[in-house]
């Protein structure tokens, strides 16, 4: 990816969910995205750092900004180490959860962003979530 | 010469040099940082402090046998570093000045071997390389002592900041008002449901507001702790009236697939009220004449 890393953050107490997800909110505002994106950035970022709690027990948050004259581009990638998702169809679908939840983390998150990638193997997960907007 | 006898003899020079040292350490604790607590360190007590400690690092080197051992904090000498660190903390003596302390009784101890050794260096070297050992050991210790200490008083404050920011107010009979500010996670969660539910026994609520204006991200784990604590409400026959969601929570929360079914929702803490109070047959007027 071009651009600069702004941020990289570990993941590994409930209160670095809280440190990445403002910390990203406050990205999006000094980039200029609206307050709408902003809260909706802030709350991806807290469903994928829940994950990773939840079910890796820890990982890493960076946030990257590529943006041009044109366009305000950011990105923001969840990763960790742990058990990773054996069915990543199945993990997007509502209602689908492994851990008690209401399985709306992911599905609610990808609908939250531009663009969402997620790759995942035994050991591995990660996930790329983007917010791309025109210049006003 | 072999460390037993190094050690030993340190330990007895310590003794024979320890009213020097104690003069020379408290005039350079006064010097550096006595004018900063003026009234909080005095003289005598520097005395006592200096003479205890002088003691206990006799006893420790005389527990020595082959070489430095390390100072654990439940040692007695480790448990020394520690009282005085947390004691400093709660008079306000700052952590930096409580490693002056330290490195100020080095440098005394030092001075004072430099003066009852004039000539044999080698041993002076090696005793010094004894001293620094454990004075180093000792000033890691003090800041461990000092993470402990801040620790201990962070996890009590955020115990009372968590007490008194899930408040149950009554607003008006069987009318609850339940302010949610800040973080929600799971023991906050707890806390206030359980408030709740017991402000809704005793007051025979029949209805609660719950009011998120002050909940900064509302995602589906937060969705989930209210959901449940709504479900618990109803299960004690209490109306569930949410309030403050706002524009940009509104659209994330339907984004991420979540629906508050049971619960009545209003876009302000106002609108909720008027509409709890309705629920128990109330409502707001004006005062006949008054305009
Ligand atoms: N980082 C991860 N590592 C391993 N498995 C994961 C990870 N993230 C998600 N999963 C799997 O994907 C499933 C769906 O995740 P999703 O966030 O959608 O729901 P949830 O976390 O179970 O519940 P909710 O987020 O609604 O509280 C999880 O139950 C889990 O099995
Ligand atoms: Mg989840």
């Amino acid at each position: 990816m071009n651009g600069s890393i702004l941020q990289h953050l570990a993941v590994t107490t409930a209160t670095d969910i809280v440190r990445a997800r403002s910390v990203a909110r406050q990205e999006a505002a000094r980039i200029g995205f609206g307050l709408a994106d902003q809260t909706r950035l802030a709350t991806a970022v807290s469903e994928l750092a829940r994950n990773v709690l939840k079910y890796a027990t820890e990982g890493s948050c960076t946030i990257h900004e590529d943006s041009t004259p044109v366009e305000m581009r950011l990105h923001i990638t969840m990763e960790d180490h742990g058990p990773g998702i054996p069915d990543i169809t199945a993990a997007m679908k509502d209602g689908y959860s492994t851990g008690g939840g209401m399985g709306a983390g992911l599905p609610g998150t990808r609908r939250l962003v531009d663009k969402f990638e997620i790759e995942s193997s035994p050991g591995f997960t990660r996930v790329t979530i983007s917010m791309v907007r025109k210049r006003q | 010469m072999s460390a037993k006898t190094n050690i030993a003899e340190l330990s007895a020079l310590l003794e024979q040099s320890r009213a020097a040292i104690i003069d020379e350490w408290k005039r350079t604790v006064m010097d550096l940082v006595g004018h900063k607590y003026p009234g909080v360190l005095s003289m005598d007590e520097l005395h006592r402090h200096a003479d205890l400690k002088l003691a206990a690092f006799s006893a420790y080197f005389a527990s020595c046998r082959e070489g430095l051992v390390t100072v654990t904090k439940e040692s007695p000498l480790g448990k020394m570093v520690y009282d005085l660190s947390s004691d400093h903390d709660t008079r306000g003596i700052k952590p930096v000045d409580t490693a002056l302390y330290l490195v100020a009784l080095k440098k005394a101890i030092s001075h004072q071997l430099v003066c009852a050794f004039p000539d044999s260096q080698e041993q002076f070297v090696e005793f010094l390389e004894l001293l620094h050992g454990l004075m180093d050991q000792l000033t890691i210790l003090s800041f461990d002592a000092y993470a402990t200490t801040r620790e201990k008083v962070i996890a009590q404050q955020s115990q009372s900041l968590m007490e008194l920011s899930t408040p149950v107010i009554v607003l008006w009979n069987n009318v609850l008002l339940l302010p949610l500010v800040g973080v929600i996670d799971t023991i906050r969660a707890r806390q206030f449901t359980e408030r709740m539910l017991e402000a809704i026994t005793r007051h025979e609520g029949i209805v609660t507001i719950i009011d998120v204006t002050g909940v900064p991200v509302f995602d589906t784990g937060v969705a989930r702790h209210i959901m449940k604590a709504v479900d618990a409400a109803q299960l004690l026959g209490s109306r569930v009236v949410m309030t403050g969601i706002s524009p940009e929570g509104a659209q994330t929360l339907t984004k991420l697939g979540i629906s508050f079914a049971n619960v009545i929702s209003r876009v302000s803490l106002r609108a909720g009220v008027a509409e709890a109070l309705k629920l128990v047959g109330r409502r707001i007027e004006s005062i006949a004449g008054a305009n």
